[in-house]
């Protein structure tokens, strides 16, 4: 019976033309949760960031309750926003920080991380770090600000061509030389 | 001299001073080179594609040194009993733990040769400069216990088992059994079995440690188990090769 009561005011509201409160998205409001969360990239950054580089962001969840915060759940977000792009980029392979777990978060006190991203892939980001609690529904997010990696070249034939036909040319070389000077001399080459 | 150190400088200079000797790191630049130039025309590579070949470049020396150390290991017990060069060296002063030390410190040389010949081949490769510190630290940390216990075993076969051809046959068996790792997919090895079989495996200890060193860009110090692991089966490969050529052993290895 509790169940049918807001379903049917939902109905009704959907009848008349209104939002239905059932479907209302759930807002996040850290200071209603007074789990506040801060995102900063490291001082020392690279300005101009390329494939390649990492870049490392601090975050400071700071909890305001007057109680301890149980179950905390503190997670790294990496968001491309190039258009026709946009996408939550997938960790694995970008960062080993992926999540930080606590048992609780006392009261007044702040939970630090330091979050280091390797840039594998060219494009503009944002770095999200979210908070959860156990006992909160939404999230406490704060965002860094956009960044764009730079493409750098992954393979360069400048640098293999030498190497990939210098080598085994240069010990070829060698081996045919010896292997001259040995038929020369009549010495056993062992 | 010490009897070791003259063994390994023989069984080393054997291999590397002589110019038919340097045939086998003439092939082994060729494999590392035709990998490298397949890699030039691809303009698909992404970074983590990068660290992906850096991987899989230090994989193939690891995979050729393994190779290079278990055919010396065969020929230096069982292709040494064949041409009649065993019985001499057995009946020295030397001990067999001088004459082992000594056939895998020949082992050893021509793995560091390896490594030399790789070096250039992942800086070549590894052009983002991405984990090619890792990759090196990784191909001789986990990579010499690994080739070295190919030799040892290889030693072990070759005192054990009559003939050289079969030592040899089951040592390349072996090897391409313990090698798998880098012929299957990741998929393939997240079996029970496959899981079981990385955990004792030596080969996939290495190429483990590697993937997380290079790839991942995790730390040494999360990889103590893979270095546990390749090291253990260094300490096995040598104790079982040490006991094929104890002195007890020694008539049934050159009759």
């Amino acid at each position: 019976m509790t169940r049918v009561a807001p379903l049917a005011a939902a109905v009704v509201a959907v009848l008349a033309g209104a939002t239905p409160a059932l479907a209302s998205p759930r807002t996040c409001d850290p200071a209603a949760e007074q789990l506040a969360v801060t995102v900063t990239p490291d001082p020392v950054a690279r300005a101009a960031p390329r494939m390649g580089d990492r870049l490392v962001f601090h975050s400071m969840v700071a909890n305001h309750r007057t109680v301890a915060a149980p179950g905390v759940v503190v997670w790294l977000t990496l968001l491309r926003l190039d258009a026709g792009h946009e996408q939550a980029m997938d960790l694995e392979d970008w960062s080993a920080d992926k999540a930080l777990s606590l048992d609780q978060l006392p009261s007044a006190t702040v939970a630090r991380r330091k979050w280091t991203l390797r840039l594998i892939s060219p494009g503009t980001y944002r770095v999200l770090v979210s908070a959860a609690t156990r006992d909160a529904p939404v999230p406490a997010i704060a965002a860094s600000e956009v960044f764009t990696v730079a493409s750098k070249s992954v393979v360069e034939s400048a640098r293999v061509l030498p190497v990939a036909l210098g080598i085994p040319l240069v010990l070829g070389g060698l081996m045919a030389l010896r292997l001259g000077t040995g038929h020369r001399t009549g010495a056993d080459d062992g | 001299m010490n009897p070791a150190l003259a063994i390994a400088r023989r069984e080393g200079g054997e291999l590397l001073a002589s110019p038919r000797g340097l045939a086998w790191l003439l092939a082994a630049a060729c494999v590392l080179s035709g990998f490298a130039l397949l890699l030039v025309g691809s303009t698909e590579l992404g970074l983590l594609d990068n660290a992906q070949v850096v991987y899989d470049m230090a994989s193939l020396a690891i995979a050729l040194g393994a190779l290079v150390c278990a055919v010396m290991g065969v020929d230096a017990v069982a292709g040494e009993r064949e041409r009649g060069a065993l019985l001499p060296l057995l009946a020295t002063a030397a001990p067999r733990r001088a004459i082992l030390l000594g056939k895998l410190g020949g082992q050893a040389l021509a793995w560091a040769a390896m490594v030399a010949l790789a070096v250039p081949y992942l800086w070549a490769v590894g052009s983002t400069g991405q984990n090619l510190g890792a990759a090196v630290l990784g191909l001789v940390l986990f990579g010499t216990p690994v080739a070295l216990a190919a030799g040892a075993l290889a030693m072990a076969l070759g005192a054990r088992l009559r003939s050289a051809r079969a030592a040899l046959l089951v040592s390349l068996i072996t090897l391409l059994l313990l090698a798998s790792p880098v012929l299957l997919g990741p998929s393939l090895r997240q079996s029970a079995l496959g899981l079981g079989f990385d955990a004792a495996n030596p080969f996939s200890g290495a190429v483990n440690a590697l993937d997380a060193m290079v790839i991942d860009g995790q730390g040494l110090a999360t990889q103590g188990w893979h270095l546990a692991l390749v090291l253990a089966w260094l300490a096995v490969a040598y104790v079982t090769a040490l006991r094929s050529l104890w002195p007890w052993a020694g008539e049934e290895i050159v009759a």
